[in-house]
């Protein structure tokens, strides 16, 4: 068992209702389980699909089970689906030392569409999570996805794009034993194909 | 293979809380799952009933859960293992038959499990159903882990079976909607026969016996609680302070204490059996320390027979200083998490701790706050409810009586928030707009004109409209009903209902016609498709104006999850960025300021609306309230 | 920030304080205002600071030396009826048209006469539809002119019908209106916002008199407990000194007081200083005491023109008008617009309303309406 940097090692996958985050969450503690660790993961859910924040805790230990909420100030990584919502969670959740990996697709809240709020200029967000982190990864994960045909694939991109930075034990062959299990056979080949595409994506970015 | 169907034991698996007591029911080889699918307790029925066929188990989404215990204590009369699951709203449907159950008693082992949700993230309230236990003298289970909760609830069964009672598992969302490691157990092969014993009626009277009866038997459950290794006890000999916990406060408790380096000052008692309580136990670990601590959620339950335990047991366990919600110490009302604990803890031992430096939490706070907008909730894009509520707002606005809409429980909830429009203007319970609106309906004679509207979901219209439905025809109250069928229920997870044509384990079955009933009542009754907007708009608008009595309009489309998941897009929706006039006058935006589907993006550079493919479904409603035909939809 | 000139501004000014005369003028410009059921009905709200609902508005802000020099050049001077070229009196030849008109058929000879001789494509005119309900229709053949004929004594909200078109290609129109609308279509063609299509292809507009047109929903309530609930065919006002609402049902007549009904006039019609349709190429009335007869006011190059040609080619009979009706169309002029002066006076909206006149000239009128009316 690979040693992790901080035991536990908290994870928080944060997006919009309607982005695969609770799956990703899934597939990735189900990974880390099958390499041996302990893993506890809290969901918020019921928002899940209505446009809503959404974020996943995920704690990551050697022995323990920790609580499924991570305490304030105690993040160590954040995958980030909707750039706003990365942001975001670093106000209780942050410190100087928390890793970002960010898709750069903003989604507007209903306040913004209606006009109500406004949404940051992007730049302006990355710069942010830049100055409030170790180290921010940015992948045009819905882009990419969008390109492969289907929005959804965003979610499994950032998989792939985490796994790259060897921030945590991931094999594609874990992987690919749990798609087997969550997915019918003919869904397989093309989420294999976005995790290498998120995969090739960072390490394209950090050679 | 579903994990919980998963012969392998021994083997960690990553389960979420809801599987986990899914497959301690699968362990304790339970035949008969009934329930009423509700957040956050959905997923146990719902893993169930993936692996009911192979495994020999039957499963069903029952139309309330009054039903769904019903039926699973029809299983256990009849020597069988029988579950229901619910969440905590529903043990209050449900508590009718439950509250005679207890006295009557049962056989093969039953077991209600009801998952509580504090802070009600996804609820209209956050009732503590321990309650019930208390009130029917029922066992109570309250898993910290998930591997408690598989283990729990095998345990729970076998607890049933011995005394004769149903037993009560008590969960909440950081328990069921979360996931950790579980090890598997086996899964048994054993097979009963079911028989009811016709010489042994069940029934709860005499009550004088029964009521007598079943304090007897919680007096065993008692002795049996004594020895659970579901309870126990972690920290110094002679704590300074000592913690009283249960669920998921236990490992808010644990980290905190860790986590402030107050391993050496702190003990905890952590109960698994949190009803009866195990007095001996308790004895054994209260006289540790002179100050008591309670983390729970949500109302002081421990907190309270802890202290009548102390109060009868003083001479033994002498004065304590009580720190919980009573006192201030705790909040009275939420869920709990490691911050909560952490900061009373500091408080009461004067420690000092620092996550991070608070420098950076000014900073990082201050940053979220001014550049993340909020993200209201919403419906979807495409959802059939937005287009509804449209049609609503213009009907109401177009009759002018100042009408208003009454709604009750389901993703059409949110016609309430902007995004409905604000329409909806009550809700409680499940069928209690259609309720409401019978009173409402009655008010006339007091010079009441303002029209009335309820709205009630597929879902929730087999579950408690029906009832309601029957009065008003019966009482002749005066309003209009509309039935919001998305062919799902969608709030909980898309699990079909009767009006779908499909049971809980993926077999056909027969539509539980809603117009047809409607019209067997003498209802008049009629169906349009929302996405129809104008015709949706005029028919609601003559059914205000015309006619008394109940009148209803079932408004048909399905959930645009459900199809997007089967189909895709109904439609290519795109904006002619010429024809667009944005906020010029003559449309200013109407398709982002005020009708806000998702699936619209202004852009403030050019000044038009835009479709975000990314989250578009192709409904094409956008496309029919554009003033300037600028939307195109074309057959995807 | 600037003060807001559209629909916020509109609801403040105009319709809680109960001004609205339901022209029609605002309505279906946008996806934001609708005629419903006899009703102004807003559908959503709007937050634009400038608005065409409210620049074209007959009761937010109309200023008469403005509108004068606009469309005619100079200040407005004809204080008694606005200006005209001649006031005579005439009826329609055709005895089929009198018939089914409301007094002579001039108003429906004349449109049809346009649109006839190929001067306007459309006209824009007023049918009662369902329930004696009143709505905005657009014809563009001479045999729909009639569907119109004969006058709803609700106030209609016609322009609607302008507003919401559909206009194809370059079509000239023509609308027949009462006074508000006439005021209403003043001030669309000078108005500097916007997208003025179709505005800018009116060719022709025919004014009618009027004192007064009721709020149709209670009114039709009234009218119909009146008539015991019995579908209703037709309405008509017989003229002085009968003076009585006649309702047709099947086989009956109700004859109603027309003080009975005067309960129904919205508050709108009392500060209203237009009774002849001061900015219309041809205004038409009745002439007191000759039934059959229209008291027309030519006002225009253009209104004098078609006029001339209905006369050449036989359709109107031209007469005199007795004096005694003249002066007596100037009078009952003046007296509404006395009126509306002090009752602009009374709600303490003579210098802050929408109406912009000059001191002099409200003194004027304020004096000569007293003599008018001794
Ligand atoms: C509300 C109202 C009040 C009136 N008050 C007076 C008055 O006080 N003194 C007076 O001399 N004359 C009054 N008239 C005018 C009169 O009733 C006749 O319309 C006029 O004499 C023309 O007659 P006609 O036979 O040429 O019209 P017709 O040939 O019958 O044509 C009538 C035209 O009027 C239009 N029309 C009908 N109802 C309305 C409406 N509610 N709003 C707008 N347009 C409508 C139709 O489009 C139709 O084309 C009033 C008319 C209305 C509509």
């Amino acid at each position: 068992m690979l040693l992790l940097e901080k035991d536990p090692l908290n994870v928080i996958i944060t997006g919009v209702g309607g982005q695969g985050n609770v799956l990703a969450s899934q597939i990735l503690g189900q990974m880390l389980v099958q390499k041996g660790y302990v893993v506890t993961i809290g969901e918020t859910y019921g928002a899940s699909q209505r446009g809503g924040s959404v974020m996943s805790h995920l704690r990551i230990s050697h022995k323990d089970q920790f609580s499924p909420l991570i305490p304030q100030g105690l993040c160590d990584l954040v995958v980030g689906l909707e750039p706003v919502e990365a942001l975001r969670v670093l106000g209780p959740y942050g410190n100087p030392g928390v890793l970002m990996i960010v898709n750069t697709r903003p989604i507007h809240p209903i306040d913004v569409i209606s006009g109500d709020a406004q949404y940051p200029d992007l730049e302006q967000v990355l710069k942010e999570i830049r100055s409030l982190s170790r180290r921010l990864w940015t992948v045009q994960a819905t882009d990419m996805a969008l390109e492969m045909g289907d929005p959804l694939f965003s979610n499994i991109i950032m998989l792939g794009a985490l796994s790259a930075t060897g921030i945590l034990p991931l094999e594609r062959e874990d992987l690919e034993r749990i798609l087997g299990e969550l997915f019918p056979p003919e869904r397989i080949p093309a989420n294999l194909e976005a995790y290498d595409k998120g995969r090739e994506a960072v390490q394209e970015y950090s050679p | 293979m579903s994990l919980i169907a998963k012969d392998a034991p021994g083997q960690q698996v990553l389960l979420m809380g809801n599987e986990a007591i899914a497959r301690g029911a699968v362990e304790a080889g339970v035949k008969v799952c009934a329930a009423y699918p509700g957040n956050p307790s959905s997923e146990i029925i719902g893993s169930l009933a993936q692996v009911g066929e192979d495994l020999g188990i039957y499963v069903e989404w029952s139309v309330n859960e009054k039903v769904a215990l019903e039926i699973s204590a029809a299983a256990s009369f009849a020597g069988l293992r029988g579950l229901t699951a619910m969440k905590q709203n529903g043990l209050n449907v449900a508590s009718d038959f439950l509250l005679n159950l207890n006295l009557s008693g049962t056989k093969g082992g039953l077991v209600v499990v009801v998952c509580d949700d504090p802070s009600a993230l996804s609820s209209s309230n956050e009732e503590d159903s321990r309650a019930y236990a208390k009130l029917g003298d029922l066992p109570l289970l309250e898993p910290s882990t998930f591997q408690e909760a598989k283990d729990m609830t095998k345990w729970a069964f076998e607890l049933s079976e011995e005394l004769g009672i149903p037993c009560m598992l008590r969960s909440v969302t950081r328990v069921s909607h979360a996931r950790g490691n579980v090890k598997l157990g086996e899964i048994p092969k054993d097979v009963r026969e079911p028989h009811f014993d016709t010489t042994h009626p069940i029934i709860p009277l005499p009550v004088a016996w029964t009521h007598r009866s079943l304090h007897d038997k919680l007096a065993k459950c008692r002795e049996r609680f004594e020895t659970s290794s579901f309870n126990i006890y972690q920290g110094p000999e002679k704590p300074e302070l000592l913690v009283v916990t249960c669920g998921s406060s236990w490992l808010y408790v644990r980290e905190a204490v860790h986590n402030l380096g107050l391993e050496d000052r702190v003990g905890v008692v952590k109960l698994g059996t949190t009803w009866p309580l195990p007095g001996d136990f308790l004895r054994r670990h209260l006289k540790r320390a002179a100050r008591i601590l309670f983390v729970e959620e949500v109302d002081p339950f421990l907190e309270e027979n802890v202290k009548a335990f102390c109060a009868e047991n003083g001479d033994e366990l002498g004065m304590k200083t009580f720190l919980g919600k009573a006192s201030g110490d705790m909040p009275d009302i939420g869920e709990m998490n490691p911050d909560i604990v952490t900061e009373t803890l500091k408080r009461i031992f004067r420690v000092s701790y620092e996550p991070r430096p608070s420098e950076y939490a000014q900073n990082a706070t201050q940053i979220a706050l001014q550049h993340a907008p909020m993200r209201q909730l919403g419906f979807c894009a495409g959802c059939p409810h937005r287009a509804t509520y449209w049609a609503v707002k213009n009907a109401l606005a177009m009759d002018g009586r100042d009408g208003f809409v009454l709604g009750d429980i389901g993703c059409y909830t949110l016609g309430i928030a902007p995004a409905g429009f604000s329409q909806v203007k009550t809700f409680h319970a499940m069928g209690s707009g259609t309720g409401l609106a019978n009173g409402f309906g009655q008010l006339e004679r007091f010079g009441f004109h303002q029209p009335i509207i309820a709205v009630c979901g597929d879902s929730t219209f087999y579950h408690a409209a029906v009832p309601a439905l029957i009065n008003a025809q019966y009482n002749r109250a005066d309003f209009l009903m509309l039935i919001l069928d998305n062919s799902a229920t969608s709030m909980t997870g898309f699990q079909p209902h009767p009006g779908t044509g499909r049971t809980a384990m993926g077999q056909e079955a027969p539509v539980v016609d809603i117009e047809g009933l409607c019209r067997a009542l003498g209802a008049h009754v009629e169906a349009v498709d929302p996405f129809q907007v104008t015709e949706t708009t005029h028919t609601i608008y003559r059914l205000l104006q015309k006619g008394k009595g109940l009148r209803v309009l079932v408004v048909r489309r399905e959930c645009a999850l459900v199809r997007g998941k089967r189909e895709g897009k109904l439609f290519q929706v795109r904006v002619d960025q010429q024809r667009c006039i944005g906020i010029d006058c003559g449309c200013n935006r109407l398709c982002t300021r005020v009708f806000k589907c998702p699936g619209l993006v202004w852009d403030p550079e050019t000044g038009k609306a835009r479709v975000d493919e990314a989250i578009c479904t192709g409904c094409g409603v956008c496309a029919e309230i554009c003033p300037s035909s600028a939307i195109i939809k074309e057959v995807a | 920030m600037a003060e807001n000139r559209g629909l916020q501004a509109l609801e403040a000014n105009v319709i809680q304080k109960d001004l609205c005369a339901f022209c029609g003028a605002c309505l279906s410009l946008c996806p934001y205002l609708r005629s419903w059921g006899g009703r102004w009905v807003k559908l959503h709200d709007c937050d634009l600071a400038e608005g065409r609902c409210y620049a074209y508005c007959p009761r937010t802000e109309l200023d008469l030396d403005a509108i004068h020099s606009g469309l005619l050049g100079g200040p407005y001077e004809d204080l008694a009826m606005g200006p005209f070229r001649r006031v005579v009196m005439a009826q329609c030849t055709d005895p089929q048209v009198r018939q089914r008109a409301q007094t002579g058929g001039v108003v429906s000879a004349l449109m049809s006469l346009a649109l006839d001789a190929g001067w306007i494509d459309a006209a824009v005119l007023t049918r009662r539809g369902e329930d004696q309900l009143p709505e905005g229709y657009l014809v563009r053949k001479r045999e729909e002119v009639l569907i119109c004929a004969g006058s709803s004594y609700v106030a209609a909200p016609t322009l609607e019908a302008l507003n919401r078109g559909p206009w194809n290609g370059d079509e000239r129109i023509g609308v027949v209106a009462i006074p508000c609308q006439v005021q209403a279509l003043a001030k669309m063609r000078l108005s500097a916002l916007e997208r003025k299509t179709p505005i800018d292809r009116i060719a022709l507009i025919v004014g009618l008199f009027c004192t007064w047109a009721l709020t149709y929903r209670p009114f039709m309530e009234f009218v119909r407990i009146r008539v015991q609930g019995v579908p209703i065919q037709k309405m008509d006002i017989t003229p002085p000194p009968e003076r009585l609402l006649k309702v047709h049902t099947h086989g009956d007549v109700w004859n109603i007081p027309l003080d009975e009904i005067r309960s129904f006039i919205p508050p709108t019609c009392g500060v209203c200083l237009d009774m002849t349709s001061e900015w219309a190429d041809l205004s038409v009335g009745t002439v007191e005491g000759m039934e059959g007869w229209n008291t027309v006011v030519v006002r225009t190059e253009r209104g004098e023109e078609l006029f001339e040609r209905a006369e050449k080619e036989g359709l109107l009979e031209i007469r005199q008008l007795p004096e005694a009706n003249f002066q007596h169309l100037r009078d009952a002029s003046l007296l509404k617009k006395r009126r509306a002066l002090k009752a602009l006076q009374e709600r303490g909206e003579l210098a802050t309303g929408y109406l912009k006149l000059s001191q002099e000239a409200v003194q004027r009128i304020l004096e000569d309406g007293t003599e008018a009316e001794s």
